[in-house]
């Protein structure tokens, strides 16, 4: 009886614990994530491995569909999307490079995106370090690209973003859902 | 009897806590192992996951709410590595990390601080930019490093590109903390960054140029 009461107690005190640890900032619900081109940069270059100097990369948020409708309902068609979830999602050019003919100088930029029911609108804005895109202003704009969406016969639980090589440079494919986009991006 | 009545007693209590923690954990904590999909056709969510720390805290948020009197001062990029049961600082290779070997502060790609103005670290004038910084544990002391060696995994480190050490004193970290956690909280000269893993805590005062 006396090892029941004690472990209760232990469980009580253990309980308490639990509670008091939860002040430090938990893991957030759609966790950050980094791509870069070439493709796993960091890791190769540390191998010695890498083909190709860091040209991009992507710092973004992975909101997850838990059973949700995303294009449409959660995501709204016609309306700007912060492109991820949390902090906006940012892209770090190394080096200039072209989109859809426009010149894009090295430095940082936001990405959002328009969704509608066949195509995405990749937009690459100058306000950096805000949250999501509620303060989104278009006048910022430094391109807007269209891109048409591709279904995906496998549905994708977590938003991604990851890098390609292509012919003139690379891409930068995105996806959640069965939806899933390509920018090309020239260099 | 009266055991019975305590035993009793400890188990409504018990409940009241249970039930309380239950709440907390569904505003706030998440066990990723448990809850992120391992699967992913294009790209796996990472075990141990990227996260954002700012200085002014919450700054993008606080910006949102037309806040716009704040200045950004840093922005942190980590990655969190959980404990799960393993044994994580000591001075032998049982320890995850092992006292006077470089340690990433983090997991994955190496730890990253932004400064959007220049800061006075341990005496030292920091210019405003980019910086790796990561941590050589001891028993009593971290040892925190900045470097201007960016974008690597893990820690490959150019000691020639170390900007300046600084040895801070370890104290204790009750209740442990499971995913290694850093971040900033105010201090009256600037801030300080709290680093949190296991049973171990570290603070780095930042104070700011002005």
């Amino acid at each position: 009886m006396k090892k029941l009461i004690v472990s209760f107690c232990f469980l009580i005190a253990a309980n308490n614990i639990m509670v008091a640890q939860t002040l430090v900032p938990p893991i957030d619900k759609s966790p950050m994530d980094m791509s870069t081109y070439p493709n796993g940069y960091g890791m190769l270059a540390v191998q010695g491995k890498a083909s190709e100097p860091l040209v991009a990369r992507v710092l973004y948020s992975r909101p997850l569909k838990n059973n949700r409708v995303i294009f449409g309902e959660l995501v709204e068609y016609n309306k700007v999307w912060r492109f991820g979830a949390n902090e906006n999602t940012e892209i770090e050019f190394f080096k200039d490079v072209t989109i859809n003919k426009t010149k894009i100088k090295k430095g940082k930029y936001s990405v959002f995106a328009i969704p509608t029911e066949d195509s995405w609108t990749i937009i690459l804005n100058k306000d950096l370090n805000t949250w999501g895109s509620f303060t989104y202003d278009a006048a910022k704009d430094v391109v807007r690209v269209k891109t048409p969406i591709q279904k995906t016969t496998e549905q994708a639980e977590a938003f991604y973003i990851y890098f390609d090589k292509s012919t003139s440079g690379f891409t930068l494919n995105a996806g959640w859902d069965n939806a899933k986009v390509s920018l090309p991006i020239a260099m | 009897m009266i055991t019975v009545r305590i035993f009793i007693c400890c188990f409504c209590l018990n409940t009241l806590f249970a039930c309380k923690n239950e709440n907390e954990k569904k505003v706030n904590t998440i066990n990723v192992s448990d809850t992120l999909p391992n699967k992913n056709p294009y790209v796996n969510i990472d075990q141990s996951p990227l996260d954002m720390s700012w200085y002014p805290t919450n700054y993008p948020i606080e910006k949102m709410k037309g806040n716009t009197s704040l200045k950004l001062i840093a922005r942190l990029l980590y990655s969190r590595p959980h404990k799960k049961g393993r044994k994580i600082f000591g001075d032998d290779s049982t320890a995850l990390c092992m006292y006077g070997k470089p340690w990433r502060l983090g997991a994955n790609e190496a730890s990253e601080i932004d400064f959007f103005e220049n800061v006075i670290i341990a005496g030292k004038n920091i210019n405003k930019g980019t910086y790796t910084i990561y941590c050589i544990p001891h028993d009593d002391r971290w040892t925190i490093v900045l470097n201007n060696d960016l974008y690597t995994w893990g820690l490959n480190i150019d000691e020639d590109k170390d900007l300046f050490r600084a040895d801070l004193p370890t104290m204790p970290q009750l209740p442990i903390v499971e995913d290694f956690t850093m971040f900033f909280n105010d201090m009256q000269t600037g801030c300080t960054l709290t680093m949190a893993w296991d049973n171990v805590k570290v603070e780095l005062p930042i104070v700011f140029a002005r």
